[in-house]
């Protein structure tokens, strides 16, 4: 068995686009699902009736879904739907903010029910209004626990980035099977991937159980 | 806009052996995590010194890497090493378990670790050996407690299974593509496949939290 692991060099240029993408996708799947995220969580929370139970279906759903099917169904089903023709790197970023706004929002509910009620009620007594009471007594501490979840959301999300490779979106698994595919070298090319992501993952997972012993809950 | 569920009942037989494809797939990778996680979690946690940081590494290795990444290797790039070909429902099984196994170490590493050594060492004085405490006292405790743990790793399993149509399992999601490409029906085929994989997640979950609410109390000390 001989490998040519110099096809890995040769193809660096593309490579690194396709890391890069990843990271971009990333990012900006984060930066649509943490807002998105609060406000499912405030209208389960503090919505009227329809509203609220619209917002538990839309969370349970598709925290109920394989994020790959979601993928699948926004590439095929959004342009028929919307009459919207979406590149598929628009479709992907969709897709994935759609998955992670549904988890993100558990994560603020939760986080801001963890909070004891006798902690507004004291705030209520002492004259603040409810608004007044989410907003300087509830919500600074329910963002110090809702960190380290939302952090490990992040690593869990930078890995899910992968799946939108099925559509064609040109990051780093896709790039890396699309130069497999021209140069049949297979191990040289699949471990190449794994290695990037390997390389880029595993700072952030170990950053993570920093965060976590950081900001643990004792009570 | 014209929607025909036709193309389900005609094909009604595939698509539910892709049901039961992700169902024997999410039983057999779950079960299989389970036990390999078990040994990792007591290899962490009891095994010799030198192999620990090892173990770390492989968990830490498993959670910075993504599944799709360990299914495609272990299906095309693992037979070029080891020489030998495999099924890709094999692959797809030994993929999800490496992968899986990780997350259900930590997970009953947390749980074993959640039990305060105090009862350890009351047992030790009781003349237990380190065998029989894991058995007889650590263990009927952690495991009550993994249990909501273990309900979103079964859940995160099926989910999981999904992704193994990339490297052509025939489960769910890869027959509902096969009949969504030949029957140009995308929306319906889709569609129905969502609704199976929320009928089949759905009730794992809430059955879960369920159970555990029934036994919470035997996990307390």
């Amino acid at each position: 068995m001989t490998f040519d692991w110099s096809v890995v060099w040769d193809h660096r240029v593309a490579l690194a686009y396709g890391t890069v993408t990843t990271i971009l996708l990333t990012i900006a799947t984060m930066a649509i699902a943490v807002p998105c995220g609060m406000a499912f969580a405030a209208l389960r929370l503090y919505g009227a009736a329809p509203v609220r139970a619209f917002a538990t279906a839309y969370v349970e759903l598709f925290r109920n879904l394989p994020l790959i099917l979601v993928v699948y169904w926004a590439f095929y089903v959004l342009p028929i739907l919307t009459d919207v023709g979406l590149s598929p790197l628009a479709t992907g970023l969709a897709a994935l903010s759609l998955n992670v706004t549904a988890y993100n929002a558990e994560t603020f509910r939760a986080g801001i029910n963890s909070i004891r009620r006798g902690q507004v009620e004291a705030a209520l007594a002492l004259g603040m209004s409810r608004a007044q009471a989410l907003r300087r007594i509830v919500i600074p501490q329910a963002l110090r626990r809702v960190l380290p979840v939302l952090a490990s959301t992040w690593v869990s999300l930078f890995k899910d980035t992968s799946l939108v490779s099925v559509i064609a979106v040109a990051e780093l698994a896709y790039v890396s099977m699309q130069i497999r595919a021209q140069t049949f070298r297979v191990l040289e090319m699949l471990t190449a991937m794994a290695a990037i992501y390997w390389l880029l993952g595993y700072p952030q997972a170990k950053i993570v159980d920093w965060i976590q012993r950081r900001y643990a809950v004792s009570e | 806009m014209e929607f025909d569920f036709s193309v389900i009942t005609n094909n009604w037989r595939f698509l539910a052996y892709g049901v039961w494809i992700t169902l024997v797939l999410s039983v057999a990778s779950g079960v299989a995590s389970l036990a390999v996680g078990f040994v990792i979690a007591l290899l962490r946690l009891r095994g010799p010194r030198w192999l620990r940081p090892a173990v770390v590494f492989y968990i830490d290795s498993m959670r910075a890497i993504p599944v799709l990444v360990v299914l495609v290797w272990t299906f095309f790039a693992l037979p070029i090493l080891s020489g030998a070909t495999m099924s890709p429902f094999m692959a797809g099984l030994i993929g999800l378990t490496v992968h899986l196994a990780a997350y259900a170490a930590e997970i009953i590493r947390a749980g074993i670790e959640s039990v305060r050594p105090g009862q350890t060492r009351a047992a030790l004085a009781l003349g237990m050996s380190s065998a029989q405490i894991l058995r007889r006292i650590v263990l009927p405790q952690a495991l009550v407690r993994m249990l909501p743990a273990f309900g979103s790793l079964l859940s995160i399993t099926i989910k999981d299974t999904a992704i193994a149509s990339v490297i052509a399992v025939p489960e769910l999601m890869r027959q509902s593509e096969t009949v969504a490409g030949q029957s140009f029906q995308p929306i319906e085929v889709y569609t129905f496949a969502m609704l199976m994989y929320f009928l089949i997640l759905y009730p794992v979950t809430r059955g879960v939290d369920r159970f555990y609410g029934r036994v919470a109390h035997l996990g307390r000390s």
